[in-house]
């Protein structure tokens, strides 16, 4: 039962290690997905909302736990 | 047939990414070998291979079944989910926010550890140092075998990216063999952070095709999406790196 536990928490650790992060990855690929499916705009623009969404999750998410750990 | 412009990027993916957990599995291995000898290491290592096997013939089949642009759609996001964590940590480690991985203080704390584990559950220390042998290699080994699906199973290159996988695990045992202790020298935090770039930019590239993107260039769109991701990781590293050295000003 303790191997089971462990695997799950692996897996759950794998994808949602930052609960946060995870949430605003999903929102990015959410609004990409609503651009192009939703709105009709041309399926590139939802692209680059993807790629520059994920880019700035990057180094938003990195500044903030920098400024969290030296505040702490 | 595939084109080395998507081949190369998942089989050094897979190789890379392989390197880092193979090398986290081998430090344990290590430990329970060195404590109770080779036979509980080997037998807890080989169980826990074939549980990853077992998953890897029973996911294949699935895999075949499912909509290829909603495999797509799938993979790309739990690689998102992934490879950007992965860079965010690496970056963090880079900037000093995280400590560094040190393979030789977790090769003692698991002697260690596994040494008190058998003292208070009273139970034969081979079978305890087996466990433990199974445990590290399976959940290391459950990263490197969801990696090898998602950079392969898009483009059927499962085959080409397991290479890269199997490659990294003979490379790593054949440094253990020789070396005989923790491999603390490999550049783990590099490696990570360099699977973190093109983790997330085929994560971006996959949920794309998912979403029916035509990205530009076609497969030559990921060289691009890495090195974007190289230069986020850098300046989110650096970011963090500032604020830490603002508050000790």
């Amino acid at each position: 039962m303790t191997i089971l536990k462990d695997v799950l928490a692996e897996l759950v650790g794998m994808f949602l290690g930052d609960a946060r992060l995870a949430a605003a990855i999903l929102i990015v690929v959410a609004l990409s997905a609503a651009l192009i499916d939703v709105a009709g705009v041309e399926p590139l623009i939802g692209g680059g909302v993807l790629l520059v969404g994920c880019l700035s999750l990057v180094v938003e998410s990195a500044r903030r736990s920098g400024r969290r750990a030296a505040g702490s | 047939m595939f084109t080395w412009s998507t081949a190369a990027p998942a089989i050094s993916a897979a190789f890379l990414a392989s390197l880092v957990e193979v090398v986290e599995a081998f430090t344990i291995v290590l430990a329970v070998a060195t404590l109770r000898g080779w036979r509980p290491a080997a037998l807890g290592t080989a169980g826990a291979l074939a549980v990853l096997g077992a998953i890897v013939l029973a996911l294949g089949p699935l895999l075949d079944r499912v909509p290829l642009q909603l495999l797509q759609l799938v993979i790309g996001i739990l690689l998102l989910l992934f490879g950007i964590g992965w860079l965010r940590k690496a970056a963090l480690r880079a900037a000093g926010v995280v400590p560094l991985h040190d393979e030789d203080a977790i090769f003692a704390a698991e002697t260690v550890h596994l040494g008190e584990e058998a003292r208070r559950r009273r139970t034969s220390l081979d079978w305890i140092a087996g466990i433990a042998a199974f445990k590290a290699v399976l959940l290391e080994g459950l990263e490197v075998v969801f990696i090898v699906i998602a950079v392969g199973a898009g483009r059927g290159l499962l085959g080409a990216a397991s290479l890269g996988a199997l490659a990294a695990c003979a490379l790593v045992l054949v440094a253990g063999a020789i070396v005989h202790r923790p491999l603390s020298r490999v550049p783990e935090n590099t490696l990570k952070f360099g699977v973190g770039v093109m983790l997330s930019a085929f994560g971006v590239f996959w949920t794309g095709e998912g979403l029916g993107i035509e990205w530009p260039g076609h497969d030559l769109a990921l060289f691009l999406f890495a090195a974007l991701f190289l230069a986020a990781g850098l300046l989110g590293s650096a970011l963090a790196r500032r604020a830490i050295t603002e508050v000790a000003q």
